[in-house]
C-alpha cells in the first residue's frame, strides 16, 4: 500500500463459459470455479472478469526473478498467502505437494490462486469472508426480533475475525460446521433466493443495455443528418455563387455565419475540458538553466582531412585477401578497405606539425624521480 | 625497490580505498578518493592470479583504450597502479547508470530527456569511432551518469580498434538483446555499425521503458528481430545470405515501428530506423546522427543538469557505481557482478524467518492437505 508503484488492472477472462450455479451478487464478490483452470480463485467483478494485481515493481520472493527480466512473470498466492511465481510452482509442485518454501506449509500446485489485491492480507480476508458468506447468508427477515439478528452478525464477525488472524482455527471450524447442520434448510433456501435476485438483476442489466445502445443509435442518426445538411449548405452556397450576382463576399460570410452557429450550438452541449498535465512535476529548478540548441560535436574536432586526398586505390598486399572476397563475406557485414586506407594515411600525417618534446630526458630520468619522492 | 616499483608505490600513495562496491567476474570495485583532493573516485581491481596467461584480454583493452580517450562522454581513467599481484585502475566516480534511470518507475521522461541521453551518447561514441576504436559492449547498464547528468560510456573490456586489414573479429561481442544482425549471423569482418545498432536498441529502450528486443536465445535474437523490424530481403541488405551462420529463420511481415512507438516524433522514427537498418553500410554513422534534423528540431535537449534522476536508494546499495562491469540487479544479460548484499540469489535469513529450509521438495505424504 505504501509504495506507489506502477500499478495497472489487467483483466483476465478465465475459465470459458460461467456456469449457471455461479451466483452473482453486486455486493460481494464470488468465487470462481476451480474446475476447468489450473489456477482458478480470484475475485470477480460484476462483468465476469477475473481482474489480476499486476504492478512493474513485481519480483518473485523465490527466484528474484522481476517484471524487468521477464514481462511475463505472473505472481500467484498459496493458500498459505505467500507469492511466487508460475515458472517457480512448476519447478516445485510439479510432482506433488511440497512444503512452502516461505513457510513450510504443505501445498499443491492447484491451490494457487491469482493475485487481485496488493495487499496479500487483504486478499486473504475477502476470501475468508467469501468462504463464511457461503453458509451464513440469514437475512434479517430470517430473525424475530433486531436482538438476534444482531447477535447473528456478531458471531459472524467473530468466526471471520478468528478465521483470518487465525486463532482457535479447530474450534471455529466446528462452530461452522455446526451451524451448516443446524441451519441447512435456510441456507439452502436463502441460497434459492439469492440465484433469484441474481438472475433478475441480469434481465435488468441486459434492459438497460439495450436502452444504450438505442440512444447511441439516435445519436448517430443525427450526426447523419448533420453532416448532410452541412454538405447541402456547401452546395447551396457553390449553387448561389454561380448563380446569383450578389457580392460573393457577403454570401461566403453569411454561409460561413450559418456553419458556426451550427457548430457553436454542437459542441456547447457536449463540452469536455482537457485534461490538465498531472506529469509535469519536475523540480522547480528546471526552468533556472535553459535548454540550447543541439550542437552535434562539443570537442575540437581536427581529423586532418586536409592534409591527405584518398585515393580510390591503392596497392595493399596486405589487404589483398580480404579485397578479394569483398563481394562475400565482407559486403554484408560492412567492412570497407577504404576504412583501413582512412586510417592509415590519418596516422600517417596525425603528428605532422607537433613540435618534439623538449626535456623529455630529465623528466623520466631515475635520478629525478628519486628526488621528487624524497621530497614528498 | 628499484625504479618502477618506487614510481608505482607513489602512484598508489595518490589514491586511498574505501569500501568494496562491487565484484564482476574479473574485477573488483571499491569506492575511493585522491588523498590530496578528497575527490571521490572509483578503484577497478583486476584480478590477475586467476589467469594462465598473465592478464585477461578485457583488462589490457580496457587500459589500452582508455588510457587514450578523453572524452567528457567517456569515462575517465585517471591512472593504473599495481598492488601485489593486481592491477588497480582508478576510474573517474559516476553516481549512476541509465538502467538505473530506465528501472526507475517514478522517473517520467520528457522527449527532450531522451534526446539529451542520445546526443551524449552518439558524442560519445562518436569520438570513439573518430579514433577507430569500437567499444561493442553498448547498453543502458554501460552508460553512466555522473553527478551533474553527463552520460558517459564505459566498460571497455571489449572494445577494439577497427579499419585494420585482414584480421578477422569475433562476432561473440556485444550484450545479446543489443547485438545486430550481422554479428549474430557470424560476420567476422565489420565496421563501426555495430556501436550504432546498439545505439538504436537503446533508443528504444529509452522510449519504451522496457528492452526492445530481448531475445532469450542467439537464435531467438534473431527472430525477435525479424519479428519487430521484418525480416530483411536481398534488397535491405545485399550479401547477407552469403554469411557464415546464416540461416533462415521464418519470414515475417515489416510493420511500421509507427505502432509500438506510438508517442514518437517522426524525426525520432527516422532516427531510429536508421540505426536499425540492416544493411551496416545504410547505417547512419555517429557523425551523420548528431546532425540528425531530431536534434535540432523543438524540443531542444534538456540541458544535463535537468535529466531526471533515481532518488538515492534507501537500501544500503551504493549507488555511487563507477564501472559497467558492475551490475546491481545482479541478474539480467551480461551480468558480470553482483553488489555485495545481493550475491546470494536464494532466500536471505531475514526472508524465511531466521530458519534455515531447504528448498528443494520434500516428499511428506503425512500430512496431505492442509
Amino acid at each position: 500500500m505504501t509504495s506507489r508503484g506502477w500499478l495497472r488492472g489487467t483483466t483476465v477472462r478465465k475459465g470459458g463459459a460461467s456456469s449457471s450455479s455461479n451466483t452473482t451478487r453486486n455486493s460481494t464478490p464470488q468465487i470462481q470455479s476451480t474446475s476447468t483452470t489450473v489456477f482458478g480463485g480470484g475475485v470477480k467483478d460484476p462483468s465476469g472478469r477475473t481482474s489480476e494485481y499486476f504492478s512493474m515493481d513485481d519480483q518473485c520472493p523465490v527466484c528474484k526473478s522481476d517484471r524487468y527480466l521477464n514481462p511475463k512473470l505472473r505472481l500467484l498466492v498459496s493458500a498459505c498467502y505467500h507469492k511466487m511465481c508460475e515458472s517457480c510452482i512448476d519447478r516445485l509442485f510439479t510432482l506433488g505437494p511440497a512444503p512452502c518454501p516461505i513457510c513450510n506449509k504443505t501445498l499443491r500446485k492447484l491451490a494457487f490462486t491469482p493475485q487481485t489485491f496488493e495487499d496479500l492480507d487483504v486478499e486473504k480476508e475477502v476470501a475468508v469472508r467469501r468462504r463464511i458468506a457461503k453458509d451464513f447468508n440469514k437475512r434479517q427477515e430470517d430473525f424475530a426480533d433486531n436482538r438476534a439478528y444482531n447477535d447473528y452478525l456478531e458471531e459472524v464477525e467473530d468466526i471471520a475475525f478468528n478465521l483470518i488472524n487465525g486463532i482457535d482455527i479447530p474450534q471455529t471450524e466446528a462452530r461452522i460446521a455446526q451451524y451448516k447442520i443446524e441451519n441447512a434448510a435456510i441456507i439452502e433456501d436463502n441460497l434459492r433466493k439469492e440465484e433469484q435476485y441474481a438472475q433478475y438483476l441480469k434481465e435488468h442489466e441486459e434492459a438497460e443495455r439495450l436502452e444504450r445502445e438505442q440512444r447511441a443509435e439516435e445519436l448517430r442518426k443525427l450526426e447523419e443528418a448533420e453532416r448532410l445538411e452541412r454538405e447541402q449548405g456547401r452546395q447551396e452556397l457553390i449553387d448561389k455563387l454561380e448563380t446569383s450576382d450578389k457580392d460573393v463576399k457577403k454570401l461566403i460570410a453569411r454561409s460561413r455565419a450559418e456553419a458556426a452557429k451550427r457548430v457553436a450550438a454542437r459542441t456547447s452541449s457536449s463540452l469536455q475540458r482537457n485534461t490538465p498535465g498531472f506529469l509535469r512535476s519536475r523540480p522547480t529548478r528546471s526552468t533556472a538553466i535553459p535548454d540550447v540548441p543541439h550542437v552535434p560535436i562539443q570537442d575540437d574536432w581536427y581529423a586532418y582531412e586536409d592534409k591527405f586526398t584518398l585515393r580510390k586505390d591503392y596497392d595493399d598486399p596486405v589487404s589483398e585477401a580480404v579485397r578479394r572476397d569483398r563481394e562475400g563475406i565482407m559486403r554484408a557485414g560492412g567492412y570497407t578497405i577504404e576504412e583501413a586506407w582512412e586510417r592509415a594515411l590519418r596516422f600517417a600525417v596525425a603528428g605532422l606539425d607537433l613540435q618534439p618534446l623538449q626535456g623529455l630526458q630529465s623528466q623520466i630520468s631515475p635520478a629525478d624521480q628519486d628526488a621528487a619522492m624524497a621530497s614528498a | 625497490m628499484d625504479v618502477v616499483e618506487r614510481a608505482n608505490a607513489e602512484r598508489q600513495r595518490k589514491w586511498v580505498k574505501d569500501q568494496k562496491v562491487g565484484e564482476g567476474a574479473y574485477a573488483v570495485v571499491y569506492r575511493g578518493r585522491e588523498r590530496s583532493t578528497g575527490r571521490k573516485i572509483a578503484i577497478k581491481k583486476i584480478k590477475v592470479g586467476q589467469f594462465k596467461d598473465g592478464l585477461d584480454m578485457s583488462a589490457i583493452r580496457e587500459v589500452k583504450y582508455l588510457r587514450e580517450l578523453k572524452h567528457q562522454n567517456v569515462i575517465d581513467l585517471l591512472d593504473v597502479f599495481s598492488s601485489k599481484q593486481n592491477l588497480n585502475l582508478v576510474l573517474e566516480f559516476l553516481d549512476t547508470d541509465l538502467e538505473q534511470v530506465i528501472k526507475d518507475r517514478s522517473l517520467v521522461f520528457l522527449p527532450a530527456d531522451i534526446k539529451a541521453w542520445m546526443a551524449m551518447t552518439f558524442r560519445g561514441l562518436e569520438f570513439c569511432h573518430r579514433n577507430w576504436i569500437l567499444h561493442r559492449d553498448l547498453k543502458p547498464n554501460n552508460l553512466l551518469i555522473s553527478a551533474d547528468g553527463q552520460l558517459k560510456l564505459a566498460d571497455f573490456g571489449l572494445a577494439r580498434d577497427f579499419a585494420d586489414p585482414g584480421y578477422k573479429m569475433t562476432c561473440q561481442v556485444i550484450t545479446r538483446w543489443y547485438r545486430p544482425p550481422e554479428l549474430l549471423f557470424g560476420c567476422r569482418y565489420y565496421s563501426s555499425a555495430v556501436d550504432i545498432w546498439s545505439v538504436g536498441c537503446i533508443f528504444a529502450e529509452l522510449m519504451l521503458r522496457t528492452p526492445y528486443l530481448p531475445g532469450e536465445t542467439d537464435m531467438d535474437q534473431l527472430k525477435t528481430i525479424f519479428r519487430a523490424l521484418g525480416t530483411p530481403t536481398e534488397d535491405d541488405w545485399p550479401g547477407h545470405t552469403k554469411l557464415p551462420d546464416y540461416v533462415p529463420v521464418g519470414q515475417f511481415p515489416k510493420t511500421p515501428l509507427r505502432d509500438l512507438f506510438t508517442a514518437a516524433s517522426a524525426d525520432a522514427l527516422n532516427l531510429l530506423t536508421r540505426c536499425l537498418a540492416y544493411d551496416p553500410k545504410k547505417r547512419i554513422n555517429a557523425k551523420d546522427a548528431l546532425h540528425h534534423p531530431y536534434f535540432f528540431a523543438m524540443p531542444y535537449p534538456s540541458h544535463h543538469s535537468k535529466l531526471p534522476k533515481p532518488a538515492q536508494k534507501e537500501s544500503n546499495i551504493p549507488l555511487e557505481e563507477v564501472d559497467g562491469n558492475v551490475d546491481f540487479s545482479g541478474v539480467g544479460p551480461g551480468v558480470k557482478a553482483n553488489p555485495p548484499n545481493r550475491l546470494k540469489r536464494k532466500f536471505s535469513s531475514d526472508e524465511i524467518g531466521g530458519e534455515t529450509r531447504s528448498i528443494a521438495r520434500k516428499l511428506d505424504f503425512g500430512q496431505k492437505g492442509s
